[in-house]
C-alpha cells in the first residue's frame, strides 16, 4: 500500500517535471555575461514553451573548486559557464544528436569545439559554445612612448624589438619597469610558440622541451637578469600561483604588458583619460607571430534529466542574432566566425576600446594551430601551473635553466600519468 | 524574560533527570559512563578519525578523481616517489624535489622560528611582568596580533614590505639603499620566520606571563633576603620554575611551526621560487592547486607529517603531565 | 648581632599611612615581639626593617648603622616566612647552601655550615629531599636553617608557626626559643598569638592601627596595661570592664560606684581624678573569686576543664561578665554567684582609655601560700 503511494506520488512528480521542464544554470561573470544571458533568456523562454531556465550567479572559484565536486558525485547544474573543458569533459553533454542543425554549428564555431573533444569524447562532438573567445596580446603606454620620443614597434614587430622599445622608454621616463608578463604558463606559451616551440610531440602528447621553447625560455630568464621583466611578477610568488601586473599598467608604472583581451574592460574603467594605451596585437618570434586563444563558454552536463532542453538552450545561445545582440553589451570577441567577418557593434564604447577589440579579433585568425591545440589539450592545466613554478626557479637562481627545464618535462608527465 | 529562559533550561534538565536515573539504575554507573561519552565519540569518529582513515586510504591511489571507488589502488607508490632520494639532503637529487625543498624550508623555519620566537616571547614576558609604566598598554600591544586573521597580518606585512612599501618609503627618506624585500630569497625567508614570530608571540607571551605570575612572590622575597643577584635570580630561581610552561610553550609552537601556511602562502606565495614554500603549501599545491590534482600524493605527505605532528604532540602531552604534577 | 633602633619610621602606601611614627628600640640579643590584631601593620614594619618593603620616613639604624638604603641582604638579616617561601626546585640542601653561595663562600665552608644547621634541626636525613616531599614542621625548620646558616645579626620570624597545627606548635616555639638561648642573636618576631607572645618574648611591642600603644616585658604588659586596648589585647580570656563612678579618693586608692551604687575599691594612684569621674574598673578573669559579699552575676555559661573552670555570666544591669576560677565547681547554668574583685588586683582607666598607676601589685601576692585575701 504505502509503495504504490510512494510510486504514484514519483510518477507524477515526473509528469510535472515534463510538462515544466526548469533548467539549472550555473554562470559566473567577468563583466555582465550572466545578466545578459539571463535578459537573453527570456526570449527563448518565450519561443520554448515549457522550458524555464534559471541562472545561479556563482564566483569563479565555485566554477573552479565546487562545481568538479558537484558533478564527480553526480551532482550539479544542467549547464554552466566555464573554461576548463579538458578538466570537465568527461562531464559533458553531446549535444550533437539533439539539435536541427550540427553542421551550422560546426560551420561557424568549428575551431573551439575542438577544445571538448578530448579524452573518450566523441571526436564530432559538440560539447559547448563559446560565448567570449579571448586572446593573449600585448598593451603598450602610449603615452609614455610619445613622452620618451620613441617610435612605437608597430604589428609584426617581434618581441626583441618591443624589449628594447621598453627598455628605452623606462629609462627615458624613469617608470620603474619596462615589461611584464602575468604569470602563468596560459601566458608564456604563446611567445614560446613564436619561438617556435612544438609543445607536443607526434602523439600529441604535451610537454616537449625543444629548441624553440628552450630559447624563449633562455630569454625570458634573461629579460630578469637584466631586469627588462618586471621581478615583483614571476620572482614575487611560488609554485603555480597566479601573479598579474594589470596593476602596474594602470598606474602607468609599465610600459609595455603582455595579457589579454579580458582586461580591456578594466583598463577602459580604471585608467580612464589617464594616460592612452593601445593594444599590441600579435607579436612576433622567428617562427611565428601568435597569442593564446581562449574563453569561457557555455556547456551542457550529461547527467541532465532534460538532454533535449539543454541543446534547445545550446542552439539558442550558438545562434548569430542571439550572439551579436550579448556580446555587444559584454564587449566579448566572439567565436563565431559569422561574427568575426562582420565584426559587432559594441555598445557605448570608448575608441580605445573599440581599437584594442578590433585589434584582439583580427589577430585571432594568425594564431598558430599549436596554440589552439594547447587551449584544448587535456592537460593544459598541468602545463599551465608547471611552468610558473619551474621557470621562476630558474628566475631566482634556486636551479639552473637545464635543471629547471628538465624538471618541468618530469613535472608535466607525473601530472598525466597521475590523472590517468 | 530571564524567569522563561530559567524555566526552559530547568525543564530540560528535569526532562532528561528521570531517562537518566532510569538508564544508570539498569545500566549501572560504570556503563553509564559510555552513554555520556556516546556523542561526543560519534562527533570525533564521523570528523576526526573517519577523515584520518579516508586520508589513509587516499595516500594508497592515485588519479584525478575524487570518489574513492574511481581511484586505482597503488600500495605505497606514492610515498616511494616523495621519498625517492639520492641524498636527502639535497632537494635537486630527489624525484619530488619540491617536496624536499618543503622539508628542508620548513625544518629550518621551526628551528629559527621556534628558536627566536620563545627566546623573544620570555624576553618580553620577563619585562612585562616587571612594574614598568604603561604596562598594560604594552601587553596590549604584544597581543594583539594574535587576534588578526593571519591574512589579515599577512597583507599588513605586504603592504610594508612591497617594493613600494612603508619600509622601503622609510629606508628612502633616510637616504639609506632600499631592498624588495620579498624577491631576495634569502630576505624573504627572514621576513617570513619575522611576521609569523609577529603574530603568534603575544600568545606565548601571554602563557608565560601567566607562568611568571604562579611563581610565588614569596620565593622572591626569599631570594632577595638571600642577596641573590639578578642574573642568579634569573637562572637558579626564575627559569628552572618557569621549566614546566617554557615546555609547553615550546612543544606548542612547535606543532603550530610544522602546521605553518596562511599566512606565508598570503605573504610570499611559497616564493620567490620555492624560497618560503613549507610543508602544507605544498601539499595544498599538489592536491588541490595544480590540475590535475595529485590527492593522493598530497594525502601520502600529510599522513608523513601527521607523524612527526604526532610525535610532538606527544612530546607536548608528556610536558603537560609533568606539569601537572610540578604544580 | 645587633641593636635595632626605629626613629620615627612611616609607611604610606599611596595616600594611605598604614605605619604612623613608629620609634622603637630593640636592644642587642633581645627576643622582641611584635602583637596586635590583624591589619594592625605588624607585617609592614617587619617587612621595612627586613628591607623588602620602602621605608617611606624615618630612620631604621641596625648595629648603630642607618640601613635605610641598603638592600635587604646587605642589612645582614634573615627572614623565616610565614609560609616558608623554600625553593621549591630545589633540595633541602641546596635550598640551605643557596644564600651561602650568592656570598661566593668556599665551597666546603658552606658544606660545614650547612651540615652544622641540619644537625642543629635535625634535618640530616632529609638534606636531598625537595621541599614537596616534607612535612609542614619539617619545612618550617628548613626555612629557619636557611636564616641560620647566613648567621644574620638579627634573626626575623613573620608569624612562622602559624600554618602548624597545635601540638607542632608548642615544640617549634620551644625549638626557636631553644636557638634563640643557643646562639643569642637579636630576633624580631610577629604573631598574634598570646602565647607565644608570653612565653617566648623578652620585649612585647603592642601595635594599633600602625601605632605603638605600649612597649614592655611580657609580665609588665600584664601587670601594667597601660590602656583598656593593652589591656583587653594581653591575657586570655579578656579583662572584664565595668563601668563606675568615682566616689572618694585617698592616700590607698579609690571608691567607686557602680551604675547600681554598689560599693567597690581599687588601689590605684587617683591623684589626678576628681570625685563624679566616669572610668572604667578592670578587673582579669583569673582574679574574681567566689564570695558571698561578692558582685551578684547570673551565670549564662559553664566551662569545666577538670583543673580549671570558667564562668560566663551578665551583671544585673547586662555587663559581661568572665571568671576563672581554679579547680572545679558546683555552679550551673541559671545559677546566681557571687563574684568579688580584690582592690589589689584592680585596674582602673579613665574615660580616654589610659591606665592609673597601680599602688599594689596584687598579682606578686596572689601566688603566694596563703590563698586570695579578702578586700
Ligand atoms: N601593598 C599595600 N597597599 C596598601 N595597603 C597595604 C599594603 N600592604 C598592607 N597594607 C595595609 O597596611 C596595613 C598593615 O598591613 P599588615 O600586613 O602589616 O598587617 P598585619 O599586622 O601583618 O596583619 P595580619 O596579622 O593580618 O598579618 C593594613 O591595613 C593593610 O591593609
Ligand atoms: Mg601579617
Amino acid at each position: 500500500m504505502k509503495h504504490t503511494l510512494t510510486i504514484s506520488a514519483l510518477a507524477l512528480m515526473a509528469a510535472g517535471a515534463a510538462q515544466a521542464q526548469e533548467l539549472r544554470f550555473m554562470c559566473y561573470q567577468d563583466g555582465v555575461e550572466c545578466e545578459a544571458w539571463a535578459d537573453a533568456f527570456a526570449t527563448f523562454e518565450a519561443e520554448n514553451d515549457g522550458i524555464t531556465v534559471i541562472v545561479d550567479e556563482v564566483p569563479y572559484a565555485a566554477i573552479i573548486e565546487s562545481l568538479p565536486v558537484q558533478l564527480e558525485v553526480g551532482e550539479g547544474p544542467d549547464l554552466a559557464r566555464v573554461t576548463d573543458y579538458g578538466g570537465l569533459a568527461r562531464f559533458l553533454l553531446d549535444v550533437r544528436p539533439h539539435v536541427s542543425d550540427a553542421a551550422s554549428i560546426d560551420a561557424r564555431y568549428g575551431q573551439s569545439l575542438a577544445w571538448s573533444r578530448v579524452g573518450d569524447n566523441a571526436a564530432d562532438g559538440i560539447y559547448h559554445i563559446v560565448d567570449q573567445l579571448t586572446a593573449t596580446g600585448g598593451f603598450a603606454n602610449a603615452t609614455l612612448f610619445e613622452q620618451a620620443g620613441v617610435d612605437m614597434p608597430g604589428p609584426g614587430a617581434t618581441w626583441d624589438e618591443w624589449a628594447e622599445a621598453s627598455r628605452a622608454v623606462r629609462d627615458a621616463t624613469g617608470v620603474d619597469f619596462a615589461m611584464a608578463i602575468d604569470r602563468t604558463g596560459h601566458r608564456f606559451a604563446a611567445p614560446a610558440i613564436s619561438y617556435g616551440a612544438a609543445l607536443f610531440d607526434d602523439d600529441g602528447h604535451a610537454l616537449v622541451i625543444d629548441d624553440g621553447f628552450r630559447a624563449f625560455s633562455e630569454q625570458f630568464v634573461g629579460w630578469h637578469a637584466d631586469e627588462t621583466m618586471a621581478r615583483d611578477v614571476w620572482a614575487g610568488a611560488g609554485g603555480g600561483t597566479y601573479q598579474d601586473a594589470a596593476g602596474e599598467f594602470i598606474n602607468a608604472n609599465l610600459v609595455m604588458y603582455y595579457s589579454g583581451s579580458w582586461q580591456i574592460g578594466r583598463f577602459d574603467r580604471d585608467i580612464g583619460d589617464a594616460f592612452d594605451w593601445v593594444a599590441t596585437g600579435g607579436i612576433c618570434g622567428p617562427a611565428a607571430c601568435t597569442g593564446m586563444p581562449g574563453g569561457a563558454g557555455i556547456v551542457g552536463f550529461n547527467h541532465t534529466q532534460h538532454p533535449e532542453a539543454v541543446a534547445k538552450v545550446m542552439e539558442f545561445i550558438a545562434r548569430d542574432d542571439v550572439q551579436a545582440q550579448v556580446l555587444a553589451r559584454t564587449r566579448n570577441l566572439p567565436a563565431n566566425a559569422n561574427l568575426q567577418a562582420e565584426g559587432i557593434a559594441y555598445e557605448g564604447v570608448s575608441d580605445d576600446v573599440a581599437a584594442a577589440l578590433t585589434a584582439f579579433a583580427s589577430s585571432v585568425p594568425g594564431f598558430s594551430d599549436t596554440a589552439f591545440a594547447l587551449q584544448g589539450y587535456q592537460f593544459n592545466r598541468a602545463v599551465y601551473t608547471t611552468i610558473p613554478a619551474r621557470i621562476t626557479q630558474a628566475i631566482v637562481g634556486e636551479l639552473s635553466l637545464d635543471e629547471a627545464l628538465e624538471r618541468l618535462e618530469q613535472d608535466v608527465a607525473d601530472a598525466i600519468a597521475a590523472a590517468q | 524574560m530571564i524567569g522563561a529562559v530559567r524555566l526552559i533550561y530547568e525543564g530540560a534538565f528535569n526532562l532528561f533527570e528521570g531517562p537518566m536515573r532510569w538508564l544508570q539504575r539498569s545500566l549501572g554507573t560504570q556503563r553509564m559512563v559510555w552513554v555520556f561519552l556516546l556523542p561526543n565519540l560519534l562527533i570525533f569518529g564521523l570528523f576526526t578519525y573517519l577523515p584520518i582513515l579516508l586520508n589513509a586510504w587516499y595516500a594508497g591511489t592515485s588519479g584525478d578523481r575524487i570518489l574513492l571507488g574511481d581511484r586505482p589502488w597503488v600500495g605505497a607508490a606514492n610515498f616511494a616517489t616523495l621519498l625517492d632520494c639520492e641524498s636527502y639532503l639535497n632537494p635537486n637529487s630527489c624525484r619530488r624535489d619540491l617536496f624536499w625543498r618543503a622539508v628542508h624550508n620548513t625544518g629550518w623555519f621551526v628551528v629559527l622560528q621556534v628558536g627566536f620566537m620563545v627566546l623573544l616571547s620570555l624576553i618580553a614576558a620577563l619585562i612585562l611582568n616587571r612594574n614598568i609604566p604603561l604596562k598594560g598598554f604594552f601587553r596590549a600591544v604584544f597581543f594583539y596580533p594574535v587576534l588578526l586573521s593571519p591574512v589579515v597580518v599577512a597583507l599588513i606585512w605586504k603592504w610594508i614590505l612591497q617594493r613600494n612599501g612603508v619600509l622601503n618609503a622609510g629606508l628612502d627618506w633616510a637616504g639609506m639603499g632600499t631592498v624588495n624585500w620579498l624577491l631576495d630569497p634569502n630576505w624573504a625567508f627572514f621576513w617570513i620566520v619575522f611576521v609569523s614570530i609577529w603574530a603568534n608571540m603575544g600568545f606565548y607571551v601571554l602563557i608565560l606571563l601567566a607562568g611568571l605570575q604562579a611563581i610565588p612572590s614569596d620565593v622572591y622575597e626569599a631570594a632577595e633576603m638571600d642577596g641573590t643577584p639578578a642574573w642568579r635570580r634569573l637562572f637558579r630561581i626564575t627559569l628552572p620554575l618557569l621549566t614546566p610552561t617554557l615546555l609547553v610553550v615550546m612543544v606548542l609552537s612547535l606543532i603550530r611551526a610544522v602546521q605553518a601556511f596562511d599566512e606565508i602562502y598570503v605573504l610570499t606565495g611559497g616564493g620567490p621560487g620555492s624560497a618560503t614554500l613549507l610543508l602544507i603549501q605544498y601539499i595544498y599545491d599538489v592536491g588541490f592547486a595544480t590540475r590535475p590534482r595529485q590527492f593522493g600524493l598530497a594525502a601520502a605527505a600529510s599522513l608523513m607529517m601527521a607523524g612527526v605532528l604526532m610525535v610532538l604532540t606527544l612530546a607536548q602531552l608528556a610536558a603537560t603531565r609533568k606539569r601537572g604534577e610540578d604544580g | 648581632m645587633a641593636r635595632v633602633e626605629l626613629r620615627g619610621i612611616v609607611k604610606d602606601y599611596g595616600a594611605v599611612r598604614a605605619i604612623h611614627g613608629i620609634d622603637l628600640e630593640i636592644e642587642d640579643g633581645a627576643f622582641c615581639v611584635f602583637v596586635g590584631p590583624s591589619g594592625c601593620g605588624k607585617s609592614t614594619l617587619l617587612r621595612m626593617i627586613a628591607g623588602l618593603e620602602e621605608i617611606s620616613g624615618g630612620d631604621l639604624m641596625i648595629g648603630g648603622e642607618r640601613v635605610n638604603d641598603l638592600r635587604a641582604a646587605e642589612r645582614g638579616l634573615a627572614m623565616v616566612f610565614q609560609t616558608y617561601a623554600l625553593y621549591p626546585h630545589m633540595s633541602v640542601r641546596q635550598n640551605l647552601a643557596f644564600g651561602l653561595e650568592n656570598m661566593r663562600m668556599p665551597k666546603d665552608q658552606v658544606a660545614a655550615r650547612v651540615a652544622e644547621a641540619a644537625r642543629m634541626l635535625k634535618l640530616e636525613p632529609y638534606l636531598d629531599r625537595r621541599p614537596r616531599a616534607l612535612s609542614g614542621g619539617q619545612r618550617q625548620r628548613v626555612a629557619i636553617g636557611r636564616a641560620v646558616v647566613r648567621e644574620p645579626r638579627v634573626f626575623l620570624f613573620d608569624e612562622p608557626l602559624s600554618n602548624l597545627d597545635a601540638e607542632l606548635r608548642v615544640a617549634m616555639r620551644a625549638e626557636i626559643a631553644g636557638l634563640h638561648r643557643r646562639i643569642g642573636n637579636t630576633m624580631i618576631y610577629v604573631t598574634h598569638d598570646q602565647v607565644e607572645a608570653m612565653t617566648m618574648a623578652d620585649q612585647i611591642v603592642v601595635l594599633r592601627d600602625g601605632r605603638i600603644e605600649q612597649v614592655g616585658a611580657p609580665i609588665a604588659l600584664y601587670n601594667r596595661p597601660a590602656n583598656t586596648f593593652v589591656a583587653g589585647f594581653i591575657g586570655s580570656p579578656r579583662m572584664n570592664f565595668l563601668t563606675c563612678t568615682v566616689t572618694a579618693r585617698d592616700a590607698e586608692g579609690v571608691t567607686l560606684a557602680d551604675v547600681h551604687g554598689r560599693v567597690l575599691r581599687a588601689m590605684v594612684d587617683a591623684r589626678t581624678l576628681a570625685e563624679g569621674d566616669t572610668v572604667e574598673l578592670g578587673v582579669r578573669p583569673e582574679h574574681l573569686h567566689p564570695d558571698p559579699d561578692g558582685y551578684p552575676v547570673e551565670i549564662e555559661n559553664v566551662e569545666q576543664l577538670g583543673g580549671e573552670s570558667y564562668l560566663y555570666g551578665r551583671t544585673p544591669d547586662g555587663t559581661a561578665l568572665t571568671a576563672h576560677l581554679s579547680g572545679q565547681t558546683g555552679l550551673r547554668r541559671g545559677a546566681r554567684a557571687h563574684l568579688a574583685i580584690r582592690p589589689d588586683l584592680a585596674h582602673v582607666f579613665r574615660a580616654d582609655g589610659s591606665a592609673l598607676p597601680r599602688l599594689r601589685l596584687g598579682e606578686l601576692e596572689a601566688a603566694g601560700p596563703g590563698g586570695p585575701v579578702a578586700g
